[in-house]
């Protein structure tokens, strides 16, 4: 089975088991986490702190805050998960093929009471389907949206559909880029013309030092050659941005004969790729002969440490 | 109100084209500048705008001091290497129509082969300390670092997309050295090629050969506007600027544009092209002779899709069916182009334009009435539409 | 009611805020209470978790409509993250209103922006008492 194939089974599998047995939260609803949590927040509303207030109001006496919901059975500092959980076994199932990093994307939830303290609270979870794989800005990964229902007693209280991405790291998610190529290459020293950096291109070039190939985003969007605005337009964002993976198809190229430029050696090629991640970006394609080099050949970011100052990003082959 | 009628181009100069000039380059732009005003029948006297390239090395107060133009009222530079030639006619023909000014001299000069080479790798290009120096940071350290190497880029993509090869692009330097063969101020006067001699040339930057690329000239060239009704008293037929535009497309860079969706396009000359069109009230079929800049090959096809003579891809099999040759139904760089006469940043081309109209030129295509010149490739650049009347 | 806009809302998050709303939420996941580990996941400093932006997206809604409105249901989709140090900055409009099981109801759009551009959009809806009754 490809690994597509596997995930897609074990999901299905999962879906079947249906809803997990209710599990009790911590502790009942009460008044010390909902004072932590208004104080956090910073929600003043006293029909969820002040007892007189609260009496006299429409919910005749304290209610804990709808948005809690979810925080009286999370699973705490210590806590593990139930054997019978879908999101628990579908995580794993997505770990075991090296999606592991996690980000929470969307939550609804249904509110059908308030809740009050002493009440005690369980939650029943069900995979409800998993999507993929997509590829995101964090990576390639896979959305796992699940259904949480909580009671007291049998009275269902709330309800949530919850979908996290389970996406498997780009570079930039692992301490240091694994596989990540920094090949000292100082005879590429001589004359080497040495870039002009700016305010908005420096993350790009401390990157390359690193040995990570760093690309701009705005939101949503990769941009690069980096720049200081917002593709959208928008004078209020800034940009972060993502590693890239390194790999990429080869979108055009030229093999350089003549004049001499200084700090390469004659012939040379030089591609520009299409990273898979989106977007051009142009590089020396060392250790190749130039008759191999064809547009769609697969290649992979490799960085040349030129000195202290100055790492270029280039390719390599796919072999 | 519109620019298109309203000046004209009504004297044209130039030093020799040479390789090594044996003179400075400020001589060179003030030959060519008297040169033009003694074409027009005009003193430096008359003078009273200059307009040149950002890149050229001689300042308007440098030519004028040389000259005895005394007083200037108008004076402007444009950017983007060759993109700047069309477009310091442009800039003269709103100045004299406007009144700004009377009589404008556009030049260009330079020892561009025996002084700084623009086919060499350039360390000042690569790191001057602007959003072009930051720009070309990302090409320049990785060896895209010369003009054939930026066209290189996009002309490899040019050959997948459109199933082309280097003999397409080749045809394009035999028609241009045909041409120079019988121009007698060509710098390739009496040597043309074949396509076989294109094939066996030696790789520049694959997949240009050295005979895709043009050559490296010293000299200059001149030209006289002022407003056409004015032109009608002078010496020669004017050339009428009848449209006159500068292009810049989504997502510029100069020379590589490698971040757009298609490679394998200049909308930068789509641009100018729509406009040129739009001002002239014209058609592709109207233009009897086409002056189309010509630094490297490749980017002929590319003008020739991009300004409507031809369907996109479809450039080679126009080329092939013999439409550019001096009978042909549409001409092409009759003087022998950049590859041929000589490399003066397109301003040679433009000249041979004024000289088709008034029946001058050395290849003199019969008849000719319209003429479209366009400015440098894979840069911001600007284009022309002269005609007879 | 409708078309009107909310009052913003502007939201410091200093590394207080994130750790104590997340610890408040019984999130103990290490990306939003310890900066190394954060860093060593590909983040670029902790961050704001979910559980807080319903919490934050509740408080911005009855902070305008008073304490007697009834929360019935939150729904938000997160865009980029909301890390240590970022200025979320909340705003909505009343965009709608509905009856679900004979109660009245308001549809509101909430958007809370960081420096990074969207980081939370999300729709409340809420009961009034006065109008209910």
């Amino acid at each position: 089975m490809t690994e597509t194939e596997r995930i897609e089974a074990a999901a299905e599998r999962i879906a079947a088991q249906g809803a997990s047995a209710p599990v009790l939260g911590r502790d009942p609803v009460n008044q010390a986490m909902v004072n932590t949590w208004t104080e956090a927040i910073g929600d003043a509303n006293p029909v969820y702190t002040d007892a007189d207030f609260a009496a006299s109001s429409v919910h005749h006496g304290l209610v804990a805050p709808p948005a809690m919901a979810q925080v009286w059975t999370m699973r705490g500092l210590h806590g593990t998960r139930a054997e019978d959980d879908p999101l628990g076994a579908m995580m794993l199932a997505l770990d075991e093929e090296g999606f592991t990093s996690v980000v929470a994307t969307n939550s609804s939830q249904t509110y059908h009471r308030y809740l009050r303290p002493g009440e005690h609270v369980a939650a029943s979870n069900r995979l409800e389907n998993v999507v993929g794989p997509k590829q995101t800005a964090l990576g390639e990964g896979w959305f796992v949206t699940t259904r949480t229902t909580w009671t007291v007693g049998d009275e269902v209280v709330a309800e949530m559909t919850f979908r996290v991405l389970k996406f498997r790291p780009s570079a930039k998610q692992a301490a240091a880029p694994e596989g990540a190529r920094i090949i000292d290459a100082p005879e590429y020293s001589d004359g080497v013309l040495r870039p002009v950096i700016s305010l908005d291109t420096a993350f790009f070039w401390e990157g390359t030092q690193v040995g990570e190939l760093r690309i701009q985003r705005w939101g949503d969007t990769l941009r690069h050659p980096p720049g200081p605005v917002d593709p959208g337009g928008d004078l209020d964002v800034k940009p972060d941005y993502i590693v890239a993976r390194g790999t990429g198809t080869v979108y055009s190229y030229v093999v350089h004969h003549h004049p001499k430029v200084p700090g390469k050696r004659l012939p040379f090629v030089v591609a520009l790729v299409e990273l898979d991640e989106g977007v051009r970006v142009l590089g020396e394609l060392i250790d190749v002969d130039p008759d191999e080099v064809a547009i769609g050949l697969p290649v992979r970011a490799v960085f040349l440490r030129i000195d202290d100052e100055l790492t270029l990003p280039a390719w390599e082959v796919v072999r | 109100m519109s620019i298109s009628g309203q000046a004209a181009i009504v004297g044209i100069g130039a030093t020799e084209f040479s390789k090594d000039s044996g003179r400075s380059e400020l001589r060179l732009a003030s030959e060519a500048v008297r040169a033009a005003l003694a074409d027009a029948g005009l003193e430096p006297a008359d003078v009273d705008g200059l307009v040149t390239f950002t890149m050229d090395a001689n300042a308007e107060i440098a030519v004028a001091r040389e000259l005895g133009i005394g007083e200037l009222r108008f004076f402007s530079r444009i950017g983007y290497g060759g993109g700047a030639a069309a477009a310091t006619v442009q800039q003269a023909a709103m100045a004299v129509a406007t009144g700004t000014a009377d009589v404008v001299v556009a030049y260009r000069a330079f020892n561009e082969r025996s002084g700084h080479r623009f086919g060499q790798v350039s360390t000042a290009a690569a790191q001057q300390v602007n959003t072009s120096g930051i720009d070309n940071s990302f090409t320049y350290p990785m060896g895209i670092a010369t003009p054939a190497a930026t066209v290189a880029m996009l002309a490899r993509r040019y050959l997948h997309d459109y199933g082309a090869s280097s003999e397409d692009f080749g045809r394009v330097a035999v028609i241009d050295r045909a041409n120079a063969a019988t121009n007698p101020n060509a710098w390739f006067h009496g040597k043309p090629i074949t396509l076989d001699d294109h094939q066996a040339s030696r790789w520049i930057a694959e997949p240009l050969r050295l005979l895709d690329c043009c050559q490296e000239s010293d000299g200059g060239v001149a030209l006289v506007i002022v407003r056409a009704e004015r032109a009608r008293e002078l010496a020669h037929p004017p050339a009428v600027v009848r449209a006159a535009a500068q292009g810049s497309g989504p997502d510029q860079y100069v020379m590589t544009s490698y971040y757009r969706d298609d490679l394998a396009s200049l909308p930068e000359m789509n641009v100018v092209g729509r406009e040129l069109w739009r001002q002239a009230d014209l058609r592709p079929s109207d233009v009897d002779v086409a002056v189309l800049y010509d630094h490297f090959t490749p980017y002929v096809l590319l003008q020739l899709e991009e300004l409507g003579f031809c369907g996109r891809g479809e450039a080679k099999d126009f080329i092939a069916d013999g439409m550019l040759e001096l009978d042909g139904s549409l001409p092409l760089n009759p003087h022998g182009g950049q590859l041929g006469e000589a490399y003066i940043h397109g301003m040679n081309g433009i000249a041979e334009g004024v000289r088709q109209l008034r029946g001058t030129a050395a290849n003199q295509v019969a008849g000719t009435d319209t003429v479209m010149i366009t400015a440098g490739t894979g840069v911001p650049t600007s284009g022309l539409v002269l005609t007879s009347s | 009611m409708i078309g009107t806009t909310l009052p913003p809302m502007t939201i410091h998050a200093t590394p207080t805020f994130v750790i104590s709303t997340a610890l408040a939420t019984r999130d103990f996941q290490d990306v939003h209470h310890a900066r190394d580990a954060a860093v060593a996941r590909g983040s670029k400093d902790i961050f704001v978790n979910i559980l807080t932006d319903n919490g934050l997206v509740q408080r911005f809604v009855t902070d305008w409509a008073g304490p007697e409105a009834l929360v019935r249901s939150i729904d938000i989709q997160l865009g980029v993250p909301c890390y240590a140090y970022d200025t979320l900055t909340f705003t909505g409009t009343v965009t709608d209103r509905v009856t679900v099981d004979g109660e009245l109801r308001y549809v509101i759009e909430v958007t809370g922006k960081g420096d990074l551009g969207d980081h939370v959009r999300g729709t409340v809806h809420i009961a009034l008492p006065e109008v209910t009754s």
